[in-house]
């Protein structure tokens, strides 16, 4: 895990496909790219065999790009759609059993820190909803009210969507799917309450049609776990073949979540607002100028 | 034959808004030129399509006619492209890119 690994070995270079030499020569590692420069340089993530049109390919292209250093980076996820754009990705990918991604990102995450100690090794759990919310619930949780440093993702498409339709935790009530015919009949989960009150130092929804927000929430979800603690994002990233969306209206559909039960919501512990401003030069959590106070008149 | 995305440059390098390079669910296959436009004497450079790797969705359809509104794209059957970029034929340079235009079908078909 360095800048190391993607490095010619001596005397290979001419025999390594145009890709990856691409990638090498003109990739992100080592350097600081944003989603403005996207069509500009070669991505880490390579061609993969998700459904046209993707939302949630399109969240994992953005996060990825987003890493702040993706050279020195792993992604942990568990069975989903996801996992099949992320593992075609130029970075180390650790595939869990089903649900235990967090349970794995753990133990990752602190023998990381023994090995290289101060030097920044980021880890990051990408999963669905069925994976975070459902199946592997208890090691999430748990996770955070270990208060691991590392950072999860949900990538919520509201139902299992590689079985074929099955209602999720995340589903909303009253969503009828393939296997779920009569309509789910219980609320959508409230995640994001729960990372607060198990002591996530950071809490974001976002949608991925704002691509600089969402590199803005992943970077800073990044950076806090690095030191503060466990951070939380969960984002809408629908499925077009269970929710019959045409591929061409998929942002149509994300506007119209997000304006419905997805609006950019952010929590920041007064600890991570404090990392961010002393660590990384943030900005926005310093403290606001006190208002001029009001002229006092002149007694006469 | 099926469906590729085909920009088109007059439009695109007069606005060079760049937002479909951002929307794509597949990574580098909206690509950007600053040579293909401005070498025909636009104003900025333009995207482009590596048609070998567009799966046709037509989402950057919608980010263009309605986000950006500038209707620069549009679906065509890849066989009626007389000339686009393939992957293997981009390279990339400090901070754009530059593709040498073929035909589609010869070499994929190779």
């Amino acid at each position: 895990m360095s800048l190391d690994y993607v490095k010619f070995s001596g005397g290979f270079e001419k025999f390594m496909p145009k890709e990856y030499r691409d990638m090498v020569e003109h990739g992100p590692f080592g350097k600081k790219i944003s989603v403005s420069q996207m069509g500009s340089f070669k991505e880490i993530l390579e061609e993969h065999p998700m459904c046209a049109g993707c939302a949630m390919t399109l969240f994992i292209r953005l996060a990825i790009i987003a890493f702040p250093n993706p050279e020195d980076t792993i992604t942990v996820g568990t069975a989903g759609c996801g996992r099949l754009a992320i593992s075609q990705a130029a970075i180390p990918f650790v595939y869990g059993n089903y649900g235990d991604q967090n349970g794995v990102a753990s133990g990752l995450s602190r023998g990381l820190r023994l090995r290289f100690g101060d030097k920044p090794k980021d880890v990051v759990v990408m999963a669905g909803d069925g994976g975070t919310a459902d199946i592997g619930f208890q090691q999430v949780l748990h996770s955070w009210f270990r208060k691991e440093r590392f950072t999860t993702i949900m990538l919520d498409n509201e139902v299992y969507g590689n079985t074929g339709g099955q209602e999720s935790g995340m589903t909303n009530r009253g969503a009828v799917l393939k296997m779920a015919p009569l309509g789910k009949k219980f609320e959508k989960m409230d995640m994001l309450q729960m990372a607060k009150v198990a002591g996530c130092a950071y809490v974001a929804t976002v949608v991925p049609n704002n691509p600089r927000r969402v590199e803005s929430v992943i970077k800073k979800a990044v950076l806090i776990a690095r030191e503060v603690g466990s951070t939380y994002i969960q984002a809408y990233t629908s499925c077009n073949i269970e929710y019959a969306i045409p591929t061409d209206k998929v942002m149509e559909d994300a506007k119209t979540v997000e304006n419905d039960r997805y609006q950019f919501t952010e929590y920041v512990s007064d600890e991570a607002k404090q990392y961010l401003t002393e660590r990384y030069g943030y900005k926005d959590y310093l403290p606001k100028a006190a208002a001029p106070a009001a002229a006092i008149p002149n007694k006469a | 034959m099926y469906l590729v995305a085909n920009i088109d440059v007059e439009i695109c390098a007069s606005k060079s808004c760049k937002l479909c390079t951002q929307y794509c669910p597949e990574a580098n296959t909206i690509q950007y030129s600053e040579t293909m436009g401005t070498d025909k004497g636009y104003k900025y450079g333009t995207a482009y399509i590596a048609v070998d790797r567009c799966k046709g969705c037509a989402l950057c359809v919608w980010v263009c006619d309605t986000m950006a509104k500038n209707n620069a794209i549009k679906m065509i059957m890849i066989d009626q492209l007389p000339l686009a970029a393939v992957t293997d034929n981009i390279r990339y340079e400090e901070k754009t890119t530059v593709a040498v235009l073929s035909n589609p079908m010869i070499v994929i078909g190779n």
